[in-house]
């Protein structure tokens, strides 16, 4: 009997996931393995003991928490599955070969939806987890627990055709070049709003009890219960309590459902196929202007300078690449929400460590996503750099150089706003700005040096610009490097307190001599986290020297 | 410091180069000289290391073994003086996607540091009109077709006018009259003292504008010399390039393959 277009094309996927896992080598594939194990064991586990636990001692709030579960997995599958369903269901040229072929669309459909419920399928292992967690913790049935396996993998098959859907109705108002970068914002966008919304609900929660409350939480389940979401976890908690028909009716709703998605998005997809076709495979999406709008640009005498040149061609690349710009809003919304929720400091720190605190991890969020990816963003265009009289030292220092401006500029607003609201005297005011200075200068020369170290300029994203080696020594160095400053600037800070005679330092005596020994020790400490950023720009200077694209990729 | 070479001097010389791949050697042993003012055809079969021993010389691939020099400079030992020299256009050219042509070639002009003002300015006007690339004024690298990348890879070169010129398949997806604009070009530049090694593979291009030639099969150079020599060392006087290349870098004969592909099944 000969195989079906959709065996054929899965066949064919799955040989070259095979072959770029081979490919990885033995060193990372162990590193691959190990890591999923770790995550198999600290989040399989720790979601099947929070679900047994809940289980068994929160009997009356057994149903809120399934389907408070499977409404949150359906959010967090819809936002971080969708550059993998977009990628799987819209992208690449290999799905030409596939419309040109004597194959029936719904063939491609099934294929796609299959390939594309990966990422998603990945995420409700958590869920999966906790779900089972709590059958065994609330004594369920032993039909509970092949239903919840079956209802989650149906949970994951309606959110990747609703994402299916979703894209297939984008394309229609948006041009396809832009589309899937649009999409991705927007998912993005929405994935950092609920992640904060939740956090600092959250907080709102802990911040004035002495115990957790999740009232906030709890209430907002039972608001959305009756969305469709939430289904697959009353049917669930039916069987739990035992009543069949109940939980019958919420898995023929859950199941009918399923298939009017399938349906509707197979509909979709076949009448959209084409629009996104070969467009999405391309290169990254471009802003064209208007040929009228662009004047002849004439160049005012005097030296060249390529530190210039690189400033101008980033900032150009920059603000017209949709795709890096799609990245980088929903990080921006990251500072944007801490600043908000550190302006009610708990009551165990003082409002000046909070704003340390800020200036701290502003600086680190702000240099992880514009310095880390400066280097690989060159993609192909590195090869020019190479080529060009210019060492791959100066190439490093134009890098630092330009994203410290509005690293600087961005965490002073942000930690000069907060030292404002929390009246911070001008002494304050004046160890922030030092601070910033400081924080901001190694972090973002920590943040180049990662991504010099492993660049990959062959990825067309900045998230997977960065290897594994760069990835670990740019963490690596920025934890010691703020560790190192933060303790430096406690060191200092209380060093000169306790030479005032003015601190409590508790069994320690608060004398000038106490207090030069904290400051000798905060300066070797300075000393240290001057010498980590020294470190990693000499090993990505040595690195950047030394690298070699393969030709068939850069 | 080295003397920049004089006219009729030696401007690229591949010594012993080698670049390996684990097990694989890609280039193995290359030694070719250039001389100034020369177009050289540098010319194999996929595969064969043309780009490996492009890239090797141009900086862009540190050789296993072996040196390769511009213009007195070696490119690893005094890369900004060779680089400097140096104008290397690559098969897919480098280029960046977010830029308008003209901005690309003020960011390459910047690169190497060459002077702003009017002058650079009427150049760039030049080449763009040259390549029939200005009217496209607003329009961003990444939307252009393959031919108009190369023309603008083929501009970024010629605005820093560098004295030895190395191209990778420079004529690869241009047009009749753009291809011919191309080989005019570089015969100019030849005239006027450039130097140019011609990676290409086809043999019309090479054979109408190279005075000399280098063959290179799996990492080897087989053969270097004018066609007269080349046909001298074949034994076959009348034999054009392309007879003398499949001589040169044997394999089974294609007619045999054809047949054989299309004989009937029994």
């Amino acid at each position: 009997m000969s195989e079906s277009a959709t065996q054929v094309i899965l066949r064919a996927e799955l040989l070259g996931w095979r072959h770029r896992l081979l490919g990885r080598g033995p060193a990372r594939l162990a590193l691959l393995g190990v890591f999923l194990l770790a995550a198999a064991v600290f989040i399989g586990g720790g979601a099947f003991t929070l679900g047994a636990t809940a289980g068994h001692f929160l009997p009356v709030a057994r149903d809120t928490i399934l389907t408070g579960g499977f409404t949150s997995l359906s959010v967090l599958m819809l936002v971080i599955g969708f550059p993998t369903v977009i990628a799987t269901f819209f992208v690449g040229r290999e799905l030409l070969q596939l419309v040109l072929a004597p194959i029936r669309p719904i063939d491609i459909f099934v294929a796609r939806l299959l390939l594309a419920m990966s990422a998603n399928l990945l995420i409700s292992a958590i869920l999966l987890m906790a779900t089972l967690g709590v059958g065994v913790g609330s004594g369920a049935p032993l039909a509970f627990f092949p239903l919840a396996v079956f209802l989650i993998f149906v949970q994951v098959l309606v959110v990747t055709a609703l994402q299916a859907i979703l894209m297939s109705v984008v394309l229609r108002w948006v041009p396809a070049r832009l589309a899937r970068d649009v999409a991705a914002a927007v998912a993005g966008l929405s994935g950092a709003g609920f992640y904060l919304a939740w956090n600092i609900s959250l907080r709102q929660s802990f911040s004035p009890r002495t115990h957790p409350d999740l009232s906030n939480f709890t209430s907002l389940v039972n608001r959305v219960e009756w969305l469709p979401s939430a289904w697959p976890g009353h049917a669930l908690s039916a069987v739990i309590a035992g009543n069949t028909t109940e939980a019958a009716t919420w898995v023929l709703f859950s199941v009918v459902l399923a298939l009017l998605v399938l349906a509707m998005a197979e509909i979709l997809y076949r009448r959209t196929l084409l629009t996104g076709l070969g467009v999405f495979g391309g290169p990254p999406a471009i802003w064209r202007r208007g040929a009228a709008k662009q004047a002849v640009a004439v160049a005012r005498p005097g030296a060249a300078s390529p530190f210039r040149a690189i400033a101008l061609k980033d900032w150009l690349s920059y603000r017209r690449d949709i795709r890096r710009l799609s990245r980088m809003l929903p990080a921006f919304l990251f500072p944007i929400g801490y600043a908000f929720a550190f302006l009610r400091p708990s009551r165990s720190i003082t409002g000046f460590w909070t704003e340390v605190f800020l200036v701290g991890f502003i600086s680190m969020f702000m240099s992880t996503a514009l310095a880390t990816p400066s280097i690989p963003s060159e993609r192909r265009g590195f090869q020019l750099l190479r080529m060009a009289p210019m060492t791959m030292a100066q190439v490093i220092r134009a890098k630092v150089m330009l994203t410290l401006p509005p690293v600087l500029v961005l965490t002073l607003v942000f930690s000069m706003v907060v030292a404002s609201v929390s009246g911070s005297g001008v002494a304050q005011y004046a160890e922030l700005a030092v601070l910033v200075l400081w924080l901001g200068t190694g972090f973002v020369s920590i943040g180049v040096s990662a991504g010099a170290i492993d660049p990959r300029f062959d990825a067309s994203d900045d998230r997977r610009a960065v290897g594994i080696v760069g990835t670990l020594a740019g963490l690596g160095g920025t934890l010691g490097f703020g560790l190192l400053s933060v303790g430096a600037l406690a060191l200092l800070v209380f060093g000169y307190a306790a030479a005032q005679g003015i601190s409590q330092l508790g069994p320690i005596p608060a004398t000038p001599a106490v207090g030069a020994l904290m400051w000798a020790s905060g300066l070797v400490l300075l000393v240290g986290a001057a010498a980590i950023v020294i470190v990693l720009l000499w090993f990505a200077n040595s690195r950047l020297r030394a690298w070699e694209g393969a030709i068939a990729t850069v | 410091m080295a003397v920049p070479a004089s006219p009729g001097s030696i401007a690229i010389e591949a010594q012993d180069l080698v670049k390996r791949y684990g097990v694989v050697r890609a280039v193995d042993g290359v030694s070719f000289q250039v001389r100034r003012g020369e177009i050289v055809g540098f010319l194999g079969a996929n595969g064969a290391g043309k780009t490996t021993t492009l890239r090797m010389l141009c900086g862009l691939l540190t050789p296993t073994s072996g040196r390769a020099i511009i213009d007195g400079f070696d490119i690893f030992a005094q890369p900004l003086e060779a680089k400097a020299r140096l104008g290397y256009l690559d098969e897919e050219p480098f280029v960046h996607p977010h830029l308008t042509g003209r901005e690309f070639l003020n960011y390459i002009a910047d690169l190497y540091r060459m002077p702003r003002g009017p002058e650079r300015q009427q150049r760039m006007e030049r080449l763009l009109g040259l390549f029939e690339l200005a009217d496209r004024n607003g329009e961003l690298i990444g939307a252009y077709s393959h031919g108009m990348k190369q023309k603008i890879g083929l501009a970024s070169l010629l605005i820093r006018e560098p004295s030895v010129l190395l191209l990778d398949e420079p004529t690869n997806g241009l047009d009749p009259r753009s291809a011919r604009l191309v080989k005019d070009l570089l015969e100019e530049l030849a005239a006027l003292g450039t130097t140019v090694l011609l990676s290409t593979h086809i043999l019309e291009v090479a054979q109408a504008l190279c005075k000399r030639v280098a063959i290179i099969d799996r990492g080897h150079i087989v053969a270097t010399g004018t066609i007269e020599e080349l046909r001298a060392q074949a034994g076959s006087e009348q034999a054009s390039l392309e007879d003398l290349f499949l001589k040169l870098t044997a394999g089974p004969e294609s007619r045999e393959l054809i047949e054989r592909l299309l004989a009937p099944k029994l």
